[in-house]
C-alpha cells in the first residue's frame, strides 16, 4: 500500500511468499495480516491456541562494558537492581520534561552487558541520547543493532508444545530469557509478548531466522496455528490496555499519566525526568489512562473525544479497536482524574456519539504470566 | 489477488462500490472485492436511514474494519428505500459474500438513466491497475 517503507525484515520473503498484506510500520515493510487468516482469525489463533508473529522491526541496542548496567540505571526509568541477570525488564527512556522517548524491554545479562529492544521508530534516538549521556563512563559503548537480529513472537495458550518440537527451552519465568541453540544457531529465548497470553519472544541472528519461521510454521501446524501480521498484534495488546508509544505514551504522555510508574523506580538517586515526573505524581493534577468500552454500536478512534452527559469534555482516545475476543468497540483513553469506573459516557466518532461504559482495562483475561 | 472478481452485469465507481439495476428505478449498492479485501475483516457498518434523500457523491454511511474505516457514497442522487439490516448482526458478509448478502441499500434513483453513466466491469478493473 505505502512505497515510502524502505527497510524490510530478514523475513520479508516468508511474508511475500505467503502472500502478506504489507504496510509501512516506521519505515519498516511488515505484515499486517496473511490471506487465510485476517486480523479476527489471527487474533483467535492467539487467544485460544497459537500464533507466529515477525517483530524484527523492533529495535536491538547492546550497551556493554564495565558499568553498563550501572550507567543504564541513571539514565531509563525502572530499577535494574529489581532484577538479577537473566531477567527482563520494561522500563521507559524520558526526557528531562518527563515525556516518554521510548519504552523498551531491556534484557540484563550481567552487571556489565544490558541488551534493549526499544521501538523501531525511536530505537536510534535512544542510541543516540545514552551515547550522549554525561553518565556514560569511558568503558561503556553503545551500539545500535537494529539489522542483525530477527525477532520471532510465538504466542498462545499452546506455545510450549510448539517450542518443544523444536527442543527449544520452556518453562522459564515470566519476564526471564535463556540463551539456546537451534540448528547451530544462538537464539535467546525471552518470556514475553504483547498480546496477553503465554508466550516467547525469539531474537536470533537474521540469516538464522527464515529457517527458524519455517520450522516454527511446520510445528505450529498441527495445533492449527497461524502465522499473525501486525493488525492482531495491535487488537491484541489493546484488549490486555497495554501501552503502545505514539498513543499511550509519548512525549507529552507520561508514565504518571500513562499509568505505567510500576516501571519507574522512584525510589532510585536519579533516572532521565525524574524531577518532572515526581512534581507531575505529587500534584495529582493530570489525566489518567483507562479504559472504555463501548455499549450502543461502533468503534472509537485514536483522537476522539469523550465527553459527558453535558456535552464537557472528560477525555481523549488515545487506541480504539474492535475487540475480536469482546465482539464490541473497546478504547484506551486519557480522561479527567475523578472520572469513575462504570459512567456513562460519550465518543464523539466522526460527527457521531457513541455511549461507553468507563472500564478499566485489560478488557480480556490472558495468560501471560501464569 | 487474482481471485477477486467483478460481476459483468453491475456497475461500478472509483469509490469502489457496486451497482445493481434491480428494475423499476431501484438500484442496489455495495461494495466491492476489492474494497473488501483491502479493508480486511469488517465488523461494524452504519448505513443511511430508509427516507433519506442522497445527491451522487454524498457520504451516507460507513463501513469499519478492525484496522479502518472507510465512507460509503451515494453513487447517484435518490431516495433510500430499503437497508440491509443483516448487517447489524453479521457485518462479516461484506467478506464473504459482497455481491450477494452484502449489499448494503437500495436506492430509488431520481433519475434512472444517469445508471449508464456507471462504469462498466472492464473499465473498473482497468482503473484498478
Amino acid at each position: 500500500m505505502s512505497g515510502s517503507a524502505t527497510k524490510t525484515s530478514p523475513l520479508h520473503d516468508k511474508h511475500v511468499g505467503l502472500g502478506a498484506k504489507l504496510a509501512d510500520f516506521s519505515g519498516w515493510s511488515m505484515p499486517i495480516e496473511y490471506p487465510g487468516g485476517g486480523v479476527v482469525a489471527e487474533h483467535t489463533a492467539v487467544r485460544e491456541r497459537v500464533g507466529l508473529f515477525d517483530v524484527s522491526h523492533l529495535g536491538n541496542a547492546l550497551v556493554s562494558g564495565p558499568g553498563a548496567k550501572d550507567f543504564l540505571n541513571r539514565c531509563l526509568t525502572n530499577d535494574l537492581e529489581r532484577i538479577e541477570p537473566g531477567k527482563a525488564q520494561y522500563t521507559l527512556c524520558c526526557d528531562q520534561d518527563g515525556g516518554v522517548v521510548d519504552d523498551m524491554i531491556a534484557y540484563l545479562r550481567s552487571d556489565d552487558e544490558v541488551f534493549l529492544i526499544p521501538n523501531a521508530a525511536n530505537t536510534a534516538r535512544v542510541v543516540e541520547l545514552l551515547q550522549a549521556s554525561d553518565h556514560r563512563p569511558e568503558g561503556v559503548r553503545v551500539e545500535n543493532q537494529h539489522h542483525d537480529y530477527a525477532i520471532l513472537a510465538l504466542q498462545g495458550p499452546l506455545v510450549d508444545q510448539v517450542m518443544e518440537e523444536l527442543d527449544l527451552p520452556t518453562g522459564h519465568d515470566y519476564m526471564s530469557f535463556v540463551p539456546a541453540q537451534w540448528q547451530g544457531a544462538e537464539v535467546t529465548v525471552c518470556r514475553t509478548g504483547y498480546t496477553g497470553e503465554r508466550g516467547y519472544e525469539l531474537v536470533c541472528a537474521s540469516d538464522a531466522a527464515p529457517a527458524l519461521w519455517d520450522a516454527l510454521m511446520t510445528a505450529m501446524g498441527a495445533h492449527e496455528g497461524l502465522a499473525c501480521g501486525l493488525g492482531a498484534r495491535d487488537t491484541l495488546r489493546t484488549e490486555m490496555g497495554y501501552a503502545l508509544h505514539g498513543n499511550e505514551l509519548s512525549d507529552e504522555i507520561t508514565p504518571v499519566m500513562a499509568r505505567t510508574g510500576w516501571a519507574v523506580g522512584w525510589g532510585k538517586e536519579e533516572f532521565w525526568g525524574k524531577e518532572a515526573l515526581t512534581a507531575q505524581k505529587e500534584a495529582k493534577e493530570s489525566r489518567l489512562a483507562g479504559g472504555l468500552v463501548v455499549t450502543g454500536r461502533g468503534i472509537p478512534r485514536a483522537g476522539c473525544r469523550v465527553v459527558d452527559g453535558a456535552g464537557q469534555e472528560v477525555g481523549v482516545v488515545t487506541s480504539g479497536t474492535f475487540s475480536p475476543t469482546r465482539k464490541q468497540g473497546i478504547a484506551l483513553a486519557l480522561l479527567d482524574r475523578g472520572t469513575d469506573q462504570g459512567s456513562e459516557l460519550t465518543v464523539e466518532v466522526r460527527g457521531r456519539e457513541i455511549p461507553v461504559q468507563v472500564s478499566k482495562p485489560p478488557f480480556v483475561e490472558g495468560g501471560a504470566a501464569g | 489477488m487474482s481471485s477477486l472478481q467483478y460481476p459483468d452485469d453491475l456497475r461500478y465507481t472509483s469509490d469502489h462500490e457496486w451497482i445493481r439495476d434491480v428494475g423499476d428505478g431501484v438500484v442496489r449498492v455495495g461494495i466491492t472485492a476489492y474494497a473488501q479485501d483491502a479493508l480486511g475483516d469488517v465488523v461494524y457498518v452504519s448505513l443511511p436511514s430508509v427516507g433519506d434523500q442522497v445527491a451522487a457523491g454524498d457520504s451516507c454511511g460507513e463501513v469499519e474494519s478492525t484496522k479502518s474505516v472507510s465512507d460509503i457514497y451515494a453513487p447517484l442522487a435518490g431516495e433510500v428505500t430499503s437497508v440491509n439490516e443483516l448487517l447489524d448482526a453479521t457485518p462479516e458478509l461484506v467478506n464473504t459474500d459482497s455481491y450477494g448478502d452484502g449489499w448494503m441499500y437500495e436506492l430509488t434513483l431520481a433519475d434512472a438513466s444517469v445508471l449508464d453513466n456507471l462504469m462498466d466491469s472492464a473499465a473498473y478493473e482497468a482503473q484498478l491497475d
